[in-house]
């Protein structure tokens, strides 16, 4: 059971994957809506994981998760986007994503990525 | 891609989208010519599109319809401003799934965060206008627009 951010522009959208993971037995330490407020948000709570959105005001998440890998290597983020394409991914990936779930998606399919990522 | 074929490639990759994200769609209608400038429904939702292709898509629909298309979707009604977040998620999937689709046809778009608009709106800025009506099962019609700068 892990302590985790969850990122997404969309109030609704932290709601169902909040949601998820408190049925699935973890914690929602923190909220953030966009990829700025991720990384103030990473550096006061330290999440044993995050869950990040991509197209998002201010910063978009791919530059937060390079952002965050940077400052801590050893962060754990999981991507959670609508931009399902190829692209997208590697980008994701390159910059130290350890996953990426295509919304809209099945709650077993978060679950079963968080805790392959908390292990 | 010249624009002809990225507005056909554009309309066909939304179409296909919607009936991918949008459970229990019934029926799509044939694409018609938008030629209006003000929406005629109570909530719409933008997305822009820059790329190969640039514009913007608009999801419009009245909120008992949205309202029973999230929970169609997510399993829980929803109401003010959660519903709001929700109709511009469902239109943030519909891009997304539109933009992989393309990129599968070799080409490539970005989209933009969505703008939840309440009440009805005029429209300027755009050469060309596409509208589709979708029947969706329990829930009502929903009409997707896409507003293309060529």
């Amino acid at each position: 059971m892990g302590n985790i951010l969850v990122v997404d522009d969309a109030a609704f959208m932290r709601m169902m994957i909040k949601d998820i993971l408190q049925k699935g037995g973890h914690t929602v330490v923190g909220e953030a809506g966009d990829g700025s407020e991720a990384i103030t948000k990473y550096k006061e709570l330290h999440p044993d994981l995050v869950t990040m959105d991509i197209t998002m005001p201010v910063m978009e998440g791919t530059e937060a998760v390079r952002q965050i890998k940077a400052a801590y290597p050893k962060a754990k983020i999981i991507m959670c986007s609508a931009m399902g394409q190829q692209g997208m991914v590697v980008q994701a990936i390159q910059a130290g994503a350890l996953d990426f779930i295509v919304k809209p998606f099945q709650a077993d399919r978060v679950l079963e990525s968080v805790e392959r990522a908390l292990k | 891609m010249s624009s002809q074929e990225g507005v056909r490639d554009l309309v066909n990759s939304a179409v296909e989208s919607l009936s991918q994200v949008i459970p229990r769609v019934t029926q799509i209608y044939p694409p018609k010519a938008f030629q209006q400038t003000e929406t005629q429904i109570e909530m719409s939702v933008l997305i822009g599109i820059t790329g190969e292709v640039s514009g913007r898509i608009v999801l419009e629909g009245e909120s008992p319809a949205f309202s029973k298309l999230g929970e169609a979707m997510f399993g829980m009604p929803l109401e003010g401003e959660m519903l709001h977040s929700c109709v511009g998620e469902i239109a943030n999937m519909i891009a997304g799934k539109t933009s992989s689709i393309l990129f599968q046809k070799g080409h490539k778009i970005d989209i933009t965060p969505p703008t939840v608009v309440v009440g009805k709106f005029q429209m300027f800025g755009f050469e060309k206008g596409i509208s589709v009506l979708v029947h969706i099962a329990d829930v009502g019609e929903v009409n997707m627009i896409l507003l293309l700068q060529q």
